[in-house]
């Protein structure tokens, strides 16, 4: 390991800016807190994006590592120890100054500290914690701090660090233990669980004395008693069938009870398998305190995160998915994050990638993550065993509504806020605004358009006041077809050499059966 | 037809309001133009309005107490829209607002509402992006100053919002485009300053120095994005094109 003595300032930013990048999580928010006298800085809830880099992911903190060296070899990190990359460190006083100067600048909404493992993880992290206290009490800086906790660092260092900060995250980084095992060596997913949970307990506990763990929905006894997180391999290879994910999870080939009879038309009442979906709010509950006084410690107010890497390892996107939803559930996350996998290190265990990240699979986990938060959608709605990937060329939304035409047409003067969720092109801002809109009157076409739906998606889903708006006969692979020529206009990025020849029945995962009465009479 | 004529400021507008809604000719057959934005028809007579503080705030008590405090920002960000007929908008959503009261905010459907929500958003978009893009440089004595060019009138929205962030800075916001300037010395007090004294805190950009942080702030904007993800078109998506100029960071261009 080369480390550096003497380097500028110039120097260590750049090497320690090229060692962090490749964690994904840049959200400012989750924290709301005013600005008070004497100090720099407040905290908006719904955070700051203060620039845009050429890879089109923002920049809201500074994100840099504490130090690039590490102990540890993961297959995977560009930091790993047989890396023959120049090593350095940044002192905690260099950190606060280029916090508070980017800050004044506006170029910053605060600081993500991560860092290397250096000597034993009670030092890191021991380090870390210097860091965060002298830009807190010495520095006056009342800014977004996002800190890593160590794995295998002492409970008590994580604890002091918590209260210094607005969120903490730790990194599961590969789904199932099997990958890890293979991947990084020295980590157990024993060993990374460990400070999540303990993260966990410690704003539930934070909450617990604000008084609001029950308008949170968080009960204190249950916490560490669910089933901890589900681990796809060897769930699959037991044989069991379904990954545990705290929810039984219906077995292939029954019918689900909804089938059979317009669920999404009735009141909601009969749908307590799936979460309540609570307008603009995630399903999962809050964890984490929001709203806080300038003037009190809190323990990691804007709560907690992780991160998986997407392609590193052969899990499905279904897999992937359960082990989201279990983290969510289980360990009361805030955000899990998908990071396509860049091959930064040649090695022999880890997947060639001729066609660069994989972008678009990361883009559908966000998606069907997003759909799970806020719009109560289950794993197992989304995926199952037979089709564990998503479709790449329908969004998760449009192919499940596809594969559930049986539950529209939805009525746009009627149907409760969680059916609307439901529809494609409506999305959170326009289902609250029709609930609100429709008591004053019947809505119709052109009133949905100003309200913001995506007509040229929802327009096959929905009628109005009874009639739908083109009057043709539609059938699954018709609509299909319309919104996959709409999907590939809108795609974000570069996605030549990804489409094949089409052919409706395998892509849209269509059978026979399913066809002849799924086609729509209007 | 009776238009009334209005100065063009949230003050001008509101006694509009109140001068055409006094006049008990009907709502059909008054309307409101900014002075100096408007084409002369047949058939219709222009009466300049006088704006008066005292009337300006009965009409905003009204909107607060018999509408909603969300009526009220609806109303004040639209005024710092760049629309030529805001002050139309304006009074055409007040006549609902009156009449439906505290829900008229959730009808979307009915056109005005929405004519006014529209002005009101594109307000609050550029607002929040003047936030997140705004850079400060720094003059001599520690001061900071920044120079935007929003197509709305932004200034008053972001005044309150820097001054709670950074009660111990001084520090000028700077717009070029409507010759306006945010001034905040210490301890929350902010002015706003027009004319021959806006220009003069114009003339503090060439004191600035780009100074070291700029360029360590240039050094982690390239170092942060990954090459392997490269994606132009997301980023102009996300950070048009129309802010750059003002950033401190310099954009490659492939």
């Amino acid at each position: 390991m080369l480390i550096q003595e003497g380097l500028s300032l110039e120097e260590k930013l750049k090497i320690l800016t090229d060692a962090a990048r490749y964690d994904v999580s840049c959200t400012s928010s989750g924290v709301g807190r005013r600005g008070k006298d004497g100090f720099l800085g407040n905290s908006r809830t719904d955070g700051i994006c203060h620039s845009f880099s050429a890879d089109g992911r923002c920049i809201s903190l500074l994100k840099i590592l504490l130090t690039n060296q590490c102990i540890y070899d993961c297959r995977y990190c560009v930091n790993r120890r047989s890396n023959d990359t120049l090593r350095t460190a940044f002192t905690p006083e260099e950190i606060g100054t280029l916090t508070m100067e980017f800050y004044r600048r506006n170029y910053i909404e605060g600081l993500f500290l991560s860092s290397g493992v250096l000597d034993t993880p009670d030092y890191t992290m021991e380090q870390i914690y210097r860091a965060l206290l002298l830009l807190r009490r010495e520095y006056r800086f009342n800014g977004y701090i996002h800190v890593k906790a160590i794995p295998g660092a002492d409970p008590a260092l994580i604890e002091m660090t918590g209260y210094l900060a607005d969120r903490m995250s730790v990194n599961l980084e590969l789904p199932t233990a099997g990958g890890l095992r293979t991947l990084a060596p020295a980590k157990t997913r024993e060993k990374i669980l460990k400070p999540m949970r303990q993260i966990q307990l410690g704003i539930a506990r934070q909450l617990e004395r604000e008084g609001r763990l029950e308008s949170r929905g968080i009960r204190m006894d249950s916490i560490g008693r669910e089933p901890s997180l589900p681990d796809p391999a060897s769930a699959l290879e037991e044989g069991s069938g379904h990954l545990k994910t705290g929810r039984p999870v219906l077995a292939e080939g029954s019918k689900s009870p909804e089938k059979g009879r317009p669920a999404l038309m009735d009141d909601g009442g009969s749908r307590e398998g799936r979460p309540r979906a609570i307008p603009g709010k995630s399903v999962y509950g809050n964890f984490g305190l929001g709203r806080v006084s300038a003037y009190r410690p809190y323990f990691v107010p804007a709560g907690q995160s992780t991160q998986l890497i997407v392609g590193a390892t052969p899990e499905s996107d279904y897999q992937m998915m359960a082990v989201a939803e279990a983290l969510y559930r289980n360990f009361g996350l805030k955000r899990v994050f998908y990071s396509a996998f860049v091959r930064v290190n040649d090695d022999s265990l880890l997947p060639e990638l001729p066609g660069g990240p994989p972008l678009l699979r990361e883009h559908r986990l966000y998606q069907a993550d997003w759909l799970m938060r806020y719009y109560g959608f289950a794993a197992s709605e989304l995926l199952d065993e037979a089709r564990p990937n998503f479709n790449l060329f329908l969004d998760p939304k449009c192919d499940w509504a596809l594969r559930h035409l049986e539950q529209f047409p939805v009525e746009i003067n009627r149907a409760p806020y969680e059916t609307l969720l439901r529809v494609p092109g409506v999305g959170v801002k326009s289902a609250v605004r029709i609930v609100a809109a429709r008591r004053r009157s019947a809505l119709r076409f052109e009133d949905l358009k100003r309200i913001g739906v995506v007509l040229k998606r929802a327009a096959y889903f929905i009628t109005c006041s009874g009639r739908m708006m083109t009057p043709v006969r539609l059938q699954e692979d018709a609509i299909a077809a319309a919104l996959l020529g709409e999907e590939r206009r809108r795609l974000p990025f570069d996605s030549s050499g990804l489409y094949r020849q089409l052919s409706l029945f395998d892509d849209f995962h269509l059978q026979e059966g399913e066809k002849s009465h799924g086609s729509l009479c209007v | 037809m009776v238009l009334y004529v209005c100065e063009d400021s949230t003050e001008g507008i509101l006694c509009g309001v109140y001068d055409a809604w006094a006049s008990r000719l009907g709502h059909d057959r008054v309307g409101l133009a900014l002075a100096g934005a408007y084409n002369y028809e047949m058939f219709t007579e222009y009466r300049p309005v006088l704006t008066d503080r005292a009337k300006a705030q009965k009409v905003e008590r009204a909107v607060r107490g018999k509408i909603s405090e969300r009526a009220w920002r609806w109303v004040y960000r639209a005024t710092l829209s760049r629309e030529k007929e805001k002050a139309d908008a304006v009074y055409r959503f007040l006549i609902h607002g009156f009449h439906i009261g505290e829900a008229v905010t959730q009808c979307l459907q009915i056109p005005q509402v929405h004519a006014l929500f529209a002005l009101n958003r594109a307000v609050a978009c550029e607002a929040h992006h003047q936030k997140e893009f705004l850079r400060f440089s720094q003059l001599p004595d520690r001061v900071l100053f920044a120079r935007i060019g929003p197509k709305h009138d932004v200034t008053p929205l972001l005044m309150p919002y820097f001054c709670d962030r950074m009660p111990s800075e001084r520090f000028v916001i700077w717009d070029a485009g409507h010759e306006r300037a945010g001034v905040h010395v210490k301890g929350g007090l902010w002015y706003l300053l027009a004319g021959r004294e806006a220009a003069r805190a114009a003339a503090l950009e060439k004191e600035t120095d780009a100074g070291r942080y700029a360029l360590l702030w240039q050094i982690f904007f390239d170092s942060v994005a990954i090459p392997e993800r490269k994606n132009e078109a997301c980023q102009r998506t996300h950070l048009p094109l129309r802010y750059r100029p003002y950033m401190t960071e310099r954009f490659s261009r492939s």
